[in-house]
């Protein structure tokens, strides 16, 4: 039986400015996906963009980024990013513009 | 044979309802989450955001100088951790400077008496900064506020949370006992810091709700007689050793029993446990439970090696 997990990296949150999600320990799984869920935009001022780039890590601390890069996801519903060989610690680098996007992040790993 | 000698570093009850060892998996904890239940799935309206409590994550304890610390019987362990977030002692904790990780089962036999939790953990700050004062720098010690484990029951009609936790640091000045849960509030309001109508009543969520007081006291817990305790805290966060933790509760009167950690028992003197009128559909619930809570605007982690849940 293979091992899998799903957690939450944020939850019904409005997001305005660029981000980065808390770090996470995935070394046991050799397989992420971060599922992006955007339920929401409002305010909206110009073009809405959301792009997200993995991020990976030796000490959960210093952070580089990992070469995985999202097209725009500045519409609402489900968008996903792959990614596999990262150690073990993770996170995403968040740019958003032109409007205030309300997002579920979920990271979902497996071994 | 190798589980007779893993299961001999824990002193078990009688019925062992639970033997989670986090190498294996999450074994079914997992974060607490806001009750999503109202229209389009969202939270009830409080004065508690639990949205920013980080998941628990499967840890191998990686630091940017040891590598990766392992855990005690394999190379994960269950972290509950928080954010890099943190308010004064005496304020509403800031959302996110506390973690919670919990199980969810249930109440097995009725000829109970005795409920016991017992797991060996570790702790430590995140490794981010040397500090660059004090008598020790960069040993992080008073970053961590406080952690704990027990458990959130309900049974024979009526719901409590029973628990102990590891006062470590108030505001920077280190504390080093241990207290129990035990809500002193004069009433739901007050439990709430000042406000009406929130959803918590009193004795639930004693981790997050109740006053706290420049001095330490704090309106959920109180101390235990003889409680102070050196816990074993390296001279660098990336050195982790685990530690023993044992808590028994009767479940019959509804006291607390003993607490133990390292080799330092505790008599708790049958302290009574606070229950609150049952909440519906949950009669029989059982669910261990531990978080973590920051003193400074740093991470603090708290490793579960393994759990033993045993009942007599």
């Amino acid at each position: 039986m293979r091992l899998f997990n799903a957690s939450h990296l944020e939850i019904k949150k409005y997001f305005s400015e660029d981000f980065q999600t808390n770090p996470y320990e995935a070394g046991w799984a050799s397989e992420c996906i971060f599922f992006i869920h955007v339920e929401d935009i409002k305010d909206v001022t110009s073009d809405p963009v959301l792009t997200a780039r993995v991020q990976i890590s030796h000490d959960g601390v210093h952070w580089c980024d990992e070469g995985t890069v999202s097209e725009n996801f500045g519409t609402e519903g489900l968008h996903f990013l792959r990614v596999r060989e990262f150690g073990n610690w993770l996170r995403l680098d968040v740019h958003v513009s032109g409007a205030s996007f309300k997002l579920n992040i979920q990271i979902a790993c497996k071994e | 044979m190798k589980d007779n000698i893993e299961v001999s570093r824990f002193l078990p009850l009688k019925t062992v309802l639970d033997y989670d060892v986090f190498n294996n998996g999450f074994n079914g904890w997992m974060v607490i989450m806001p009750n999503f239940c109202n229209d389009g799935f969202e939270q009830s309206p409080s004065i508690l955001s639990k949205d920013q409590w980080p998941p628990c994550m499967l840890s191998t304890a990686t630091f940017r100088y040891p590598g990766s610390n392992g855990s005690m019987s394999g190379q994960y362990s269950l972290k509950i951790s928080t954010r890099p977030v943190c308010n004064p002692y005496c304020q509403i904790p800031a959302p996110g400077s506390l973690g919670h990780g919990i199980k969810r089962i249930s109440f097995f036999r009725k000829d109970r008496e005795f409920l016991q939790f017992e797991t060996w953990f570790a702790y430590t700050a995140e490794q981010d900064v040397c500090d660059s004062e004090g008598e020790l720098p960069g040993l992080h010690e008073s970053s961590v506020r406080s952690f704990g484990f027990g458990f959130d029951i309900q049974e024979g009609g009526r719901r409590y949370f029973a628990g102990a936790r590891y006062l470590n640091s108030v505001d920077g000045k280190l504390q080093k006992k241990w207290q129990i849960i035990w809500p002193t509030a004069k009433d739901d309001n007050e439990w709430a810091y000042g406000t009406d109508g929130d959803w918590c009543v009193k004795g639930v969520d004693p981790f997050w709700y109740g006053k706290r007081f420049p001095d330490g006291r704090h309106q959920a817990f109180i101390d235990v007689q003889d409680g102070g305790q050196d816990l074993c805290y390296n001279e660098t966060d990336c050195k982790l050793n685990w530690q023993y933790f044992r808590l028994k509760i009767n479940t019959k009167n509804r006291e607390y029993l003993e607490l133990q950690c390292q080799d330092k028992i505790m008599d708790l003197g049958h302290h009574p446990i606070y229950s609150v009128d049952p909440y519906d559909r949950i009669d029989g619930l059982l669910n261990p439970l531990a978080w973590v809570e920051n003193d400074a605007n740093r991470r603090s982690f708290l490793y579960l090696d393994s759990v033993v849940i045993s009942q007599e």
